[in-house]
Formats: structure tokens, C-alpha cells, sequence
């Protein structure tokens, strides 16, 4: 005998598991609103040209017989050794990149909640302030990782197929590692950059401002202090120089500047700390119920 | 009586949309409900009536003044609008007495005025501290004491008891019938319709920017034809109550509630079913416990004549 | 029982939030009622597993409320009082995006989201962008995510604010539905005393932090059994009299309400049978009931 269901509401007959990453729709989620995002999609795109212009140099270098009358005078540049990722992968172009994608992706994560009070919805369910912060962390992660460790490591194969032997890696065989090491450094400094911005504010063009702001500013700012003290110290107020620093160092070439490194990776962490506490503080799940 | 608030043929519009559409009224004085879907055109109404916005056509006056370009017809009105909207930075002291100053009164007599208005809401131990500190309630609460410090015979109030718990409403309605045995013209607009009724009897309700009813709840309800009126008898035998109207062709309908105990008579003639209830219930003995109209209030009016 | 609760006490520093609070909270809608600052925001979060309290322990749906925060925060559904949304979504990604966060499946969470979005009337409208809804609608949309995972509790918090008479009417007739038909328990929380009174089997009443009543809705409003209140037409001299012939008080209020206290035993036909000795309709006949309102002041002890 069938059964006639009746309009209205019914009970759900499933089962509410824990999952093992409770977190994994925030950032599934954050991906797709920021795909979602006018011009993102362009933005991204064009993102990924560096990587492009690397890959054509890979293989010019490679057919450099063929090519000998245009780089009569650019021999130098064509020498693909960990300088030439190091290059591509610590410069600024690379950070420009990455904030005007992370504008996209990454400014709303948080101020967007805060604006519209959306906490209040997160933490009446099963998740806890790591699980929200994770999740919006992932966000960002995936988009640096996306546009440096990936095509990076994919360059490497390239180089290797090009070559058609694994020369290249038995010269230089920490250099996935380095550009591992570099992903990571990017990815935790955005990860933390971006979070701790966006928690700061309500508004996210206030926060892409912000985005953009700091970090120029502060080279900026070390620039003004070079010129009154004269000394190379104050590189440590540029977070694009201490990027650099730290990225020569994981890829073993010359340091940019007269400055132990150890203290320009004190300075990235200290930006971490200050995400955390200043995401401590933002985040939280006790005001859901004022 | 004569009217306080008087709009005549009041139209106002935005841009495309329409806020009033040829609306006509006149309020008396004391207190009167005004009420309305979203959008219906209460605040529009509201801010014509203060002074705040220009008629498109039409005139809208107090006592016989056009409200538009008239600022010293604001020593005359209070007005406690709705939106949460305030200077953060002062105390509630200050907000009062502030916006006091714009009535031209002395100096002192401006500290006299607010002290008493923020001691009528109950703020006097809470005035010396920032309005940003303030909870929703006692926004609300400082709201109406700007709109009162100046003593208005005319007060508008849109969404007055909004934030307060219930002894904060309490005490506002109290307040505000005490305005009304002092003679003054109170106009309320709030989507509680209960909150309504606890204060007045006598209802304007707007609907897509017109005028659908005017006048006392019971009043309009009659004038609703289109339903007729319920009354509902909880007994211990419904249905032989029941049996005794069931051949009286005054009775439309007649529903049985799930109680058990429940019957609800429909008809269109009041006098002559309650004159035959009475008489019945003596007539068959039958225990009655209660006997009510379930749709003679303002709720029902409401959704009788706005509801889908 | 679904909540029971011994002595919860909780400070924020030297502010004491509650204080001993012990109750037991079953079968059917609950009312929470108090003036604001009473404490009942703290008990909501310790009840929905944010808050541990200082001392004191109890059970939410035989989940601990130190321990098991987490999992009564899935079984658990809450409707927020304050806006809140997600911009750039539509309805229906946004409910299945907080199914999910549940712990509800991503093909159920959709299958749900469509579901409990036309439940509550946003069926239409469920794939326009939240940007655009009304006040209404997102109040609606509030009461969705808080379904979507079917929770077994549902605490809602001042649910019909910012409606619309007739907006406040069919949310109050969605609550009353899933409170009476969903075996779902219901807990209000709500400064509009009318609509506590129309969906509540009990009630909850906190001030200063301490319990103040608990109880359900007709005990709490003793029924005053020696007083009708009466509404009636006809020749109101006369009626008063055979009344008081009868040894009835009379009294009326300003808004022509009668009210008569019959002696000790009296039979209340005896005030038909005065009617229709008189020639008086008698159109609305009540006995008298503490109101909700007069409960809470008498309680709150204040006026």
C-alpha cells in the first residue's frame, strides 16, 4: 500500500557523522565565492603567466642552437640553474601576483563574517574556532600553493623532459625541496597576512586596501629608515625584503642584504603570532548568544 | 472633534516608487494605531507628517499647519523614529539634552527637561554614561525621551517598543496613556498588533500606500463583509449545543474543535445568535466555559483585509 | 527529558550571570522569558554547549554540557535574533552549506536544503541570491538553517522580530506546527509575552541571574476560580443588579469589561440565568487568568 506523504516538514532519516576534517566545506566554500568574483577568473589567469615565461625560457634554453641568433647577448640569462627558479619564485612580481589574487580570494574569508554576523551560524554547529580558522586558512593556502609550488614542481618535470635526462636534478638535488620550502613560507606568511587583515576589519574593500597597503608600505617605510640611519637593518621593516631574504636562503643563493637571515625569519613569524592572537581574539564563538 | 494631523489627497513618491498614494486622513487626538505591511507607507506617512519630507501632491498639516518648512513645528511634535541611529560618542544626558537645544530653551531649563524625561524612562542612573555602552533597550528608552524632553502635544512613535522586555513595554504603555488622558495626540505604528491593542482601540491601516481602514477595531470589523463573524462556545457538549442552531439560518457555519469541546459558529448576525446562546445555554443546562469572538481583534482585521 | 540542569552558576569576572539555576525541561514548547540582563543569553550558551558553567552540570538530550559540547551542537538547531547571512550565495547553497558544517552528508545537505526552504516559504525564492531578501526572508531563511540538519531541539530567539503582522503570523503558525507536530522541543525566547502565551506549554522566567518561576503555563496562571470576566449587550444596570442580589461582586473597566467574583459555591449558569432574566446577551464570558504579563511582573517582583 503506498504512503501518502503529507506537506510539510519531515524528519531526516540520516545519521550526523564527524567528519575527519570537519572543516573542508568553509574552504570549498571560500573557493567557490571566490571564483564567483568578477575579474577573478582573469586575475587568475594571468596569474599564472610567469609561470608561462618561465616554461618558454626552459625550452629555449634547452634548443639554445636554435635560437642562437636572438640570445647572442642573453646567454647569461638562459642559465637555468636554482638562481633562475629563485628568480621567478622570490621577486616581487611574484608577490604583486599573489596579493591582487589573494585580494580576490582571501580579503572577505573573515570580514565578510564579521559584517553579517555569520559566526553566530558557524559556531552553533559542531566546529570549534581551529576548525573555522583552518578552513579559512585553506583558502588561502590553495591559491598560493596553486600558483607556486604547482606549476613550480611541474616546471622541474618540464625541465627534465625537455632535457630528456634527470641531469638536471642530479646538479641540483634539493631543489624541489627549496621550492617546496619557498611554498611553505609563502603559504603560512599569506595565510597569516590575509587572515589577520581581514579579521581586523568589517568592510573587505577597507581590507583589500589594507592588503595592498601594508605590504608596500612598509617597504616603504624601510626605504625612509635606510636613508636616516644608513643602516642595512632596516630591511626588517620591509616585508617584501624579509620574503626575499628568507626565500635566498631556502634556495642557497646570495642573500640580498647585509642582514642575518635568521632575523627576517623572526620577522614572518612574528606576523604569524600576531594572527593568531589577533584571530584569538576576533573569532569568537562564546558571542554567538549576546 | 476636530483633527490634529489632517492629510489631504497626500501622495508622495521616490523616484519610481510609490510611498503614498492619495491618502486622506484625519487623526484626533489621542491615541491611534498605525499600522501596515512593510512598505505600506508608515514611515513615509510618518515622515510627512513631521516635516521631514515634502508632499508630492497633496498637504499634510497639524492644526492647520503644512508641516513641510515649518521647523518651529517641531516644539510641537516629538517624533522617536525607528532605526537604531545615534551620536555613539555621548552620554544619554547629552543626546537629550543636545538635540533640546534646537527648541530654543534656557540653558538651565534644558538640564531640568532632560533630566526628567531620562528619569520618566527610567535612565536617570544610566545618563552620565555613553550611549555606545548602551543596550538595545536603553536606546530605545533614550529615543523616547528626546522625543518627549520638549514636552510635544503631538507625539509619532514608530516601532516604540521594539528591544524592551516586558516590563519596559509595560511601563511605555503606561506612559503613553498617561499622554493621552493629558490630552495629547499620540500616533503609533508597530507590527505587534497586540502591543497595538494594549494601547487604542482606534487603527489606521495602510496598504501599498493607501488607506484600506480607519477608525475603531470593532467598527472596522463590522464593515468587513466579506467574513463573518466567529463565535466560539467551550462546553461540555458541543454538539448538543449545536443541534439547537443547526435549523437557525442566521448560523453560516459551524466547526467542531478537536477538543472535543469546542464549537465555532460563523454568521452574520451577531445580536441574533447571541440573544439565542444565552437563552439556550439556560434552556439545555449544558456547562459552559467560555464563550469568545476568536476574530474580533486586531489580528484578524489585519489578515482579513491584508492577508493573502 | 530533554534538558535537565542542576545548580548552573556562571560570572563574567565579578558579574554574576546565574546563579544555582536547576530545571528540568520536557514535553512540549518552552517559553524563556526575562528582563534583559536576567541571564538568559549565558544559560543559552551553556544549554547549547559553548559556555561550560562554573559549577553545576546537566544533561541536553543525555549529552553532558562539559564534556559533549560538540555533539549537542549537532543535535541542536538555533535561530540566531540578530541578522545574519552569507553574501553572495543563494538560499539554497547557503542552508546546504550549514548542513554540511552539521555534519550532514553534501548530497543530503542539498536534498534537505531544498526541502526545509519550501517548509518554511522560501521555496520561490530559494535560488536568488540572500543579497536581495527582505527582512522577512532572511527571518525565514534563519529558521531554515536551523532545520536543515533536523535537530531535536531548536532554540529560537526572538523569532519574530522585524516581521510584519502578517509575516509574525505564519512564522508563529511554522513554530507552532513544528512544536505541536514535529516532536521537535521547542525553546522561545521572546520579549512579545503574546506570542509565548500562544505556543508555550511552559514557561521559564529568569531575573538577576536566579530561576524566578518554571512551571507550566496553567499552573503558573492560577485560575482564579470566583471571577468571570464578561462582555455582554443589553440593560447593564439591571444585570448588575440581579448579580449583586446574588451576592456577587461587580466591577467594570474602562474598557466596558465586566468583572464579577461569585460567593463561595456558586453555580456560574446562575450569570446565564441573570441574563436572560434580564434581556442581556451575553457575548464573551472568560474566566479569569493571571496574564502572562502580570505573571512576570508579579515575578520580576519590579513595579
Amino acid at each position: 500500500m503506498a504512503v501518502v506523504r503529507e506537506k510539510g516538514y519531515a524528519h531526516w532519516d540520516g545519521s550526523l557523522a564527524g567528519r575527519r576534517f570537519p572543516w573542508l566545506p568553509i574552504t570549498r566554500t571560500g573557493i567557490r565565492l571566490a571564483f564567483r568574483k568578477k575579474g577573478f577568473k582573469l586575475a587568475l589567469a594571468s596569474a599564472f603567466l610567469p609561470a608561462f615565461v618561465a616554461l618558454g625560457g626552459l625550452y629555449v634554453s634547452e634548443r639554445l642552437e636554435d635560437f642562437k641568433g636572438l640570445v647572442q647577448s642573453n646567454r647569461a640569462l638562459l642559465k637555468i640553474d636554482p638562481a633562475y627558479f629563485q628568480l621567478f619564485l622570490t621577486g616581487y612580481p611574484l608577490y604583486f601576483i599573489l596579493i591582487v589574487v589573494l585580494s580576490f580570494a582571501g580579503a572577505g574569508l573573515v570580514a565578510e563574517d564579521l559584517k553579517h554576523n555569520a559566526l553566530q551560524l558557524y559556531f552553533a554547529r559542531p566546529l570549534s574556532k581551529r576548525d573555522y580558522v583552518l578552513g579559512k586558512v585553506s583558502v588561502v593556502a590553495f591559491f598560493v600553493i596553486l600558483l607556486t609550488g604547482l606549476p613550480w614542481i611541474l616546471l622541474v618535470a618540464f625541465k627534465l623532459i625537455f632535457a630528456g635526462n634527470l641531469a638536471f636534478l642530479a646538479a641540483y638535488p634539493w631543489l624541489p625541496l627549496s621550492i617546496l620550502g619557498q611554498t611553505a613560507l609563502l603559504t603560512l606568511f599569506f595565510g597569516s597576512y590575509v587572515l589577520l587583515l581581514s579579521a581586523s576589519s568589517r568592510n573587505t574593500r577597507y581590507v583589500i586596501v589594507l592588503i595592498f597597503g601594508v605590504f608596500y608600505f612598509s617597504s616603504v617605510l624601510s626605504a625612509i629608515l635606510r636613508g636616516i640611519f644608513r643602516s642595512p637593518a632596516m630591511i626588517l621593516f620591509s616585508l617584501p625584503e624579509n620574503l626575499r631574504q628568507a626565500g635566498a636562503a631556502l634556495f642557497g643563493g646570495k642573500l640580498p642584504h647585509a642582514v642575518p637571515v635568521v632575523w627576517s625569519f623572526l620577522v614572518l613569524a612574528g606576523i604569524c603570532a600576531l594572527a593568531v592572537a589577533v584571530l584569538a581574539r576576533k573569532v569568537r564563538s562564546v558571542e554567538v548568544i549576546k | 472633534m476636530t483633527a490634529v494631523i489632517s492629510a489631504v489627497k497626500l501622495s508622495k513618491w521616490y523616484g519610481n516608487v510609490l510611498g503614498l498614494n492619495d491618502v486622506s486622513l484625519e487623526i484626533e487626538a489621542g491615541i491611534t494605531g498605525l499600522l501596515g505591511p512593510n512598505g505600506a507607507g508608515k514611515s513615509t506617512f510618518m515622515k510627512l507628517a513631521t516635516g521631514q519630507l515634502k508632499p508630492n501632491i497633496g498637504t499634510v498639516a497639524i492644526h492647520g499647519r503644512r508641516t513641510w518648512n515649518a521647523p518651529d513645528l517641531f516644539r510641537t511634535v516629538g517624533f522617536c523614529p525607528e532605526p537604531d541611529a545615534f551620536y555613539e560618542d555621548v552620554t544619554g544626558f547629552e543626546f537629550v539634552a543636545g538635540l533640546l537645544r534646537f527648541y530654543g530653551f534656557p540653558k538651565k531649563e534644558i538640564g531640568e527637561r532632560a533630566d526628567r524625561a531620562l528619569d520618566i524612562v527610567d535612565l536617570s542612573k544610566d545618563k552620565d554614561r555613553l550611549v555606545r555602552g548602551y543596550s538595545r533597550g536603553m536606546r530605545q528608552r533614550v529615543k523616547f525621551a528626546q522625543a518627549i524632553a520638549h514636552d510635544p502635544e503631538v507625539i509619532i512613535l514608530d516601532e516604540p517598543l521594539s528591544g524592551l522586555d516586558p516590563l519596559g513595554k509595560r511601563k511605555l504603555i503606561k506612559l503613553i496613556k498617561g499622554f493621552k488622558e493629558e490630552g495629547r495626540t499620540v500616533l503609533v505604528s508597530s507590527h505587534v498588533l497586540p502591543e497595538i491593542e494594549a494601547l487604542t482601540s482606534r487603527v489606521v491601516l495602510l496598504h501599498q500606500g493607501k488607506v484600506l481602514a480607519e477608525g475603531d477595531v470593532p467598527y472596522i470589523r463590522e464593515l468587513i463583509e466579506a467574513h463573518p463573524h466567529m463565535i466560539s462556545v467551550r462546553s461540555s457538549d458541543p454538539r448538543r449545543l449545536a443541534a439547537r442552531f443547526v435549523g437557525d439560518p442566521a448560523v453560516l457555519k459551524m466547526t467542531f474543535g478537536a477538543d472535543g469541546r469546542t464549537l465555532v459558529v460563523e454568521t452574520r448576525n451577531r445580536d441574533h445568535l447571541f440573544g439565542g446562546l444565552t437563552a439556550a445555554v439556560v434552556e439545555s443546562g449544558i456547562e459552559v466555559e467560555e464563550i469568545s469572538s476568536p476574530d474580533d481583534n486586531l489580528q484578524a482585521v489585519f489578515e482579513y483585509l491584508v492577508g493573502k | 527529558m530533554s534538558i535537565e540542569v542542576k545548580d548552573l552558576s556562571f560570572r563574567y569576572g565579578k558579574i554574576v550571570a546565574l546563579e544555582g539555576v536547576t530545571m528540568r525541561l520536557g514535553e512540549g514548547a518552552v517559553g524563556l522569558l526575562g528582563p534583559n540582563g536576567a541571564g538568559k543569553s549565558t544559560l543559552l550558551r551553556i544549554l547549547l554547549g559553548f559556555l561550560a558553567p562554573e559549577r553545576g552540570e546537566g544533561k541536553v538530550l543525555d549529552y553532558d554540557i562539559r564534556r559533549d559540547q560538540a555533539l549537542i551542537r549537532r543535535a541542536v538547531g538555533y535561530m540566531p535574533e540578530s541578522d545574519c547571512f552569507v553574501a553572495g550565495m543563494d538560499a539554497v547553497t547557503f542552508t546546504a552549506y550549514f548542513g554540511e558544517l552539521s555534519g550532514m552528508p553534501r548530497q543530503e545537505a542539498m536534498k534537505r536544503a531544498h526541502e526545509v526552504l519550501f517548509y518554511v516559504g522560501l521555496g520561490e525564492a530559494r535560488y536568488r541570491l540572500l543579497d536581495t531578501y527582505s527582512a522577512g526572508m532572511k527571518q525565514r531563511l534563519k529558521l531554515a538553517q536551523a532545520l536543515v540538519h533536523d535537530p531535536k531541539i531548536l532554540f529560537l530567539d526572538e523569532p519574530t522580530s522585524n516581521l510584519d503582522p502578517t509575516g509574525r503570523a505564519e512564522v508563529l503558525e511554522l513554530i507552532r506546527d513544528i512544536a505541536t507536530n514535529k516532536s521537535i522541543q521547542v525553546i522561545l525566547s521572546s520579549h512579545i509575552l503574546e506570542d509565548i502565551e500562544s505556543i508555550c506549554a511552559s514557561v521559564v522566567i529568569l531575573n538577576k541571574g536566579r530561576l524566578a518561576a518554571e512551571g507550566r503555563m496553567d499552573d503558573l496562571r492560577a485560575i482564579r476560580y470566583s471571577l468571570y470576566e464578561l462582555r455582554i449587550k443589553g440593560d447593564e444596570a439591571a444585570f448588575r443588579r440581579e448579580l449583586e442580589a446574588r451576592g456577587c461582586r461587580v466591577d467594570e473597566t474602562e474598557d466596558r469589561l465586566i468583572k464579577v467574583y461569585m460567593p463561595e459555591g456558586a453555580d456560574r449558569m446562575d450569570l446565564f440565568r441573570a441574563a436572560v432574566r434580564t434581556g442581556v446577551q451575553m457575548r464573551s464570558f472568560v474566566k479569569s487568568r493571571t496574564s502572562l504579563e502580570d505573571l512576570f511582573a508579579g515575578v520580576v517582583g519590579v513595579d
